[in-house]
């Protein structure tokens, strides 16, 4: 019974860091924009919610409150900032993200102060559940069940439907895309809101685990790096198939040897990249 | 002098336009390195906070001597940025004091600066015990990790904890615990069955408390460095092992500013620690009221305010005594004999390592009205710091 | 033919006003140690990012290797500075090569990925080899001898000003041969299409794990420079954040320039201590504005305006010439 608790341990530290890296997925995987300022827009998300719960709107409203106000700043930062950042390469937009992150954990700090900012689960998440041979946090059960809802949404969404063919389009080749009549700059607003608007549900539900304070932004960012970087540039299956298997390696191997923990996250990410260098899911157009 | 125009930098010239009227010839400058940005933010700011709370009650001037205060970023534990930030203060800004320090690494990469210089340096927090050491120009009025880390330990061996297991975040504070806890504890008859390092970027805790409550010890003692690790222990602690009957002990893991973050799960830990904000003395109740009024209602004095505001007081004791120019030996004699009221209770300097001596206070959190709080149970006075009795000179 | 030497003319810039500053700065002279020793760094990753086109976010790997490298040189071995910097670069390089032939059969994203997990792997390593890094107390009790056995590394830092102008210009002075040599010119190509040179056949993984290793070699050097100058080698040299900041410097400055890496670190530098002097609790806002700045406005860097500046007074030279 003792690997059942570690599994679910395991794959719910596993959906925590799949939520919170899937709207990194869809900024630097899919439009491959490198969005180091992924964690900002979270953290902002993070903090509208916190303010909000504050004035006693409920936990589930906030988040979809703040979801949506972070997607249509990340729509604005879109249309001003960084659409002239496409062609400048990768260099300038890790760059010019860098220097959001910077400014947006400067600004957090003038209003919240540096200390870590409260985020209150609703009481049903928050106490243990009864699941037969012991009890357990709810909050990992929550965690795993929208950690699935949200793959089987995306999975179908982008890479099964039409807007995800016609992003995929106009990410590929835009001139293109717009050839045959896509509006490729509403959709680039449009998905890249949408990715702000997921890290920001991402933070929000995560904050139990990873918690809310000025610097999250880029105390993540590492994280959330990784889990795009294993599983292959850009695809969703490839990101839920890497979050999931450092969640499971990294809980057990804390279990069994807690001695050799520090090395555990990168050693896997080391082993796992040079075993499979395109990505645990290769991309379908390989090069 | 004729520098100044080739700092054709604008920022630098808008510092020389921003300057004012000439600094008075006899102020007495400090420079205070401290964390004012990056993950560690909210050092600096209760440095600030507090020192401000102190030039509010006893003026920006001792017997007409004013005291600037210089504030300075080192970002975190940032040795060598630490270095070159002192190096400023003392060789340009001619600073008399340096204080601050919230990070080991930067009080040390100091050291022979300062001792080279013969500058008196505050320590406004590095804990850990070595420090003061490695320069006689040390002065430390925070405290130190196996000071405040060994009375946990002999308390719960001598109620009722039998089997411990320590969680230690995987650093030199974190080790300085484990070490003192465990040595306490097995004085008293306590028996340690696992030592476990907690690497300090973990986010989720609970695999290792999943392995700790399979060894079903009587009490779990932690120990982290504040902020996020911190929060993630006790509520995991609080899930998982806190319905097995597993007590929790920490030092400053509850410490108030933090309690909000963590919420009941809190409840029962037992601690020990120097400063507990509901410590009854009137320079305690002063501090909060002050800094409520100056900063608002959620403002909460901590460790970090309680120790820079002593060493504001420090400071301007030792010019009172020994006016604007004085001898930094004469400095560091006289501070190695202070001993003071403090919002913490009563403090003082042992002139043998010039570090702290100070109540340790056994407490437990409980809630009061609507909030939680540390509240004490038990009183041991006077502690000197136990590494240096086990290591002498 | 008077262009081509006037050209030349303007190498003399930079080191004429590194020699100034060290006449000037007084009390920020150790900055400007510290700046030398961060453009030190940038350039070595101009040499691996910007013209091999090797993106790591781990070359602060080899910059903290190379400070416990010297560090432990002068602590156990010997104390001079020279033998400990030529020591401690060497082994850098090694280790550069070893590691860099692990991981660059890789690209893009994963490359970069690998070069991360390695940097955090080492960071965690220092954090538990008390015996050789002094852990998260850092690598205490280097005492240097003086430099060549006559200048004193004293305390207002004009000694170890010079020796650090002093190394920049030797690792500078490789760096222009390596960048304009034909194997410098095969770099470029891989840059740009690593397929196109593996057609002609050149033996890519060979030069990329060369390069990085000379790289490494240099990044190791300001590293060494690092604890010889500040008698301390600890943890944050290995931290993600000196990685971070010297990618940003690189691309404020302006890659493939090698003087990017002496403007982009200095505003940085610059900018970052008067920032933090002004307001340290809020320089944070200032240098995120700055960057992006920069990057909306002179995208190839700031070399793009020092050019804009060179060209418009060439400009008015030649035009006042011609009347």
């Amino acid at each position: 019974m003792l690997y059942v608790t570690l599994l679910l341990d395991g794959i719910a530290y596993g959906m925590v860091l799949f939520i919170i890296s899937v709207g990194l997925t869809v900024t630097m995987g899919l439009m491959r924009v490198v969005n180091l300022a992924h964690g900002a827009f979270a953290m902002t998300g993070g903090y509208v919610a916190a303010t909000l719960v504050k004035a006693g709107v409920p936990f589930f409203l906030a988040a979809a409150l703040s979801a949506g106000a972070v997607g249509l700043l990340g729509a604005g930062a879109e249309l001003t900032i960084y659409r002239p950042l496409y062609r400048k390469g990768e260099l300038a937009q890790a760059l010019m993200t860098f220097g959001l992150a910077f400014v947006a954990i400067a600004v957090l700090t003038m209003i919240y102060g540096a200390r870590l900012e409260p985020l209150p689960l609703p009481k049903a998440l928050a106490g243990l559940v009864d699941i037969g041979y012991r009890t357990y946090p709810a909050y990992r059960l929550f965690l795993i069940a929208v950690g699935l809802v949200l793959a089987v949404i995306l999975w179908r969404v982008i890479d099964g439907s039409l807007y995800g063919a016609r992003l995929r389009a106009a990410v590929d080749n835009p001139r293109m895309a717009r050839a045959v009549g896509i509006n490729v700059n509403r959709l680039f607003t449009v998905t890249f809101g949408a990715g702000c608007a997921l890290a920001s549900l991402g933070c929000v539900i995560g904050a139990e685990l990873l918690p809310l304070e000025p610097f999250y932004a880029l105390r993540y960012l590492v994280l959330f790096l990784v889990v795009v970087g294993v599983g292959g540039y850009g695809n969703f299956k490839g990101s839920f198939i890497a979050a999931l298997t450092i969640g499971m390696i990294d809980s057990a191997g804390k279990f069994f040897f807690p001695g050799v923990a520090a090395y555990l996250l990168y050693g896997i990410v080391l082993a796992l990249l040079l075993w499979r260098p395109h990505g645990l899911v290769p991309p379908r157009s390989a090069g | 002098m004729g520098k100044h125009w080739l700092h054709k930098f604008w920022l630098a010239g808008l510092i020389v336009c921003l300057a004012g009227p000439a600094v008075a010839a006899d102020t007495v400058k400090v420079g205070v390195i401290g964390t004012f940005s990056g993950p560690f933010a909210r050092w600096g700011q209760q440095f600030r906070q507090a020192i401000a709370v102190y030039q509010k009650q006893h003026g920006t001037s001792v017997n007409g001597i004013p005291i600037e205060v210089i504030f300075r970023d080192d970002g975190g534990p940032d040795p060598a940025r630490a270095r070159q930030l002192a190096d400023e203060l003392i060789l340009r800004e001619k600073v008399q004091f340096l204080g601050g320090f919230v990070f080991t690494p930067n009080a040390l990469a100091v050291a022979d600066l300062v001792t080279e210089s013969k500058t008196p340096t505050v320590i406004f927090n590095a804990a850990t015990a070595v420090i003061t050491r490695k320069s006689p120009y040390f002065v430390r009025v925070s405290q130190t990790i196996p000071q405040v880390a060994a009375p946990i330990g002999k308390w719960a061996a001598q109620n009722k904890v039998k089997t411990a297991i320590t969680a230690v975040s995987d650093y030199g504070p974190g080790y300085d615990a484990e070490e003192y806890f465990s040595k306490a504890f097995k004085a008293g008859g306590g028996q340690v069955l696992e030592s476990i390092r907690i690497p300090l970027a973990t986010t989720d805790f609970a695999p290792f408390f999943e392995r700790i409550g399979q060894k079903k010890p009587d009490a779990l003692f932690i120990f982290g460095p504040g902020g996020p690790p911190t929060v993630g222990m006790i509520n995991t602690w609080a899930s998982r092992l806190k319905p097995n009957g597993i007590q929790l002990l920490a030092t400053a893991e509850t410490q108030e500013i933090d309690l909000p973050k963590i919420g009941p799960a809190a409840l029962g830990v037992v601690s020990s620690f120097h400063y507990t904000e509901t410590v009854d003395n009137p320079l305690n109740k002063a501090l909060w009221a002050d800094l409520i009024q100056m900063f608002g209602q959620d403002t909460v004095p901590d460790l970090a305010s309680a120790q820079s505001y002593d060493g504001m007081h420090f400071i301007y004791l030792t010019v009172a005594k020994l006016g604007a120019r004085f001898n930094p030996d004469d400095a560091i004699q006289f501070m190695s004999h202070l001993a003071i009221d403090s919002p913490r209770g009563p403090i003082a300097i042992d002139p043998k390592t010039r570090d702290i001596v100070q109540n340790v206070y056994l407490r437990k959190v409980e809630r009061r009205g609507d909030k939680l709080q540390n509240i004490n149970f038990e009183t041991i006075p006077m502690v000197r710091d136990p590494w240096k009795e086990d290591h002498p000179e | 033919m008077a262009g081509a030497r006037l050209g030349a003319l303007w190498h003399v810039v930079p080191w004429v006003t590194a020699l100034v500053v060290y006449y000037t700065a007084g009390g920020y002279l150790s900055l400007g140690t510290n700046v030398l020793i961060m453009i030190l760094l940038t350039l070595s990753l101009d040499l691996v990012l910007g013209h091999a086109g090797i993106v790591t976010l781990g070359h602060a790997a080899y910059f903290g290797f190379g400070a416990y490298a010297a560090g432990n040189f002068a602590v156990h071995v010997h104390n001079g500075s020279l033998a400990g910097l030529l020591f401690a670069g060497a082994l850098t390089g090694v280790f550069g090569l070893l590691t860099g032939a692990l991981i660059l059969h890789t690209e893009g994203v994963t490359l970069m990925m690998l070069t991360l997990a390695i940097a955090s792997l080492v960071a965690e390593f220092a954090n538990h080899a008390h015996f050789l890094t002094g852990g998260d107390d850092g690598l205490q009790g280097i005492r240097m001898a003086p430099l060549l056995g006559l200048f004193r590394f004293d305390l207002y830092g004009h000694t170890a000003y010079l020796y650090s102008l002093g190394v920049l210009c030797a690792w500078f002075v490789a760096t222009w041969r390596i960048v304009r040599s034909p194997f410098g010119r095969s770099l470029d190509g891989i840059r740009q299409s690593p397929r196109r040179m593996r057609a002609i056949g050149t033996p890519v993984w060979r030069r990329l794990v060369a390069v990085y290793g000379l790289s490494a070699a240099m990044a190791g050097s300001a590293g060494a420079l690092s604890a010889q100058t500040t008698r301390y080698a600890s943890l944050s040299a290995l931290s993600i954040l000196v990685s971070g900041t010297a990618v940003v410097t690189l691309a404020l400055g302006g890659t493939r320039r090698l003087y990017g890496a002496f403007l982009g670190a200095t505003v940085y530098g610059v900018v970052q201590s008067f920032a933090a002097e002004i307001d340290p609790f809020r320089w944070m806002l200032v240098v995120g504005l700055m960057l992006m700045g920069v990057v909306l406005f002179a995208e190839k860097g700031l070399m793009s305006l020092v050019d804009l500046g060179r060209n418009a007074l060439v400009g008015a030279f030649r035009r006042a010439a011609r009347r």
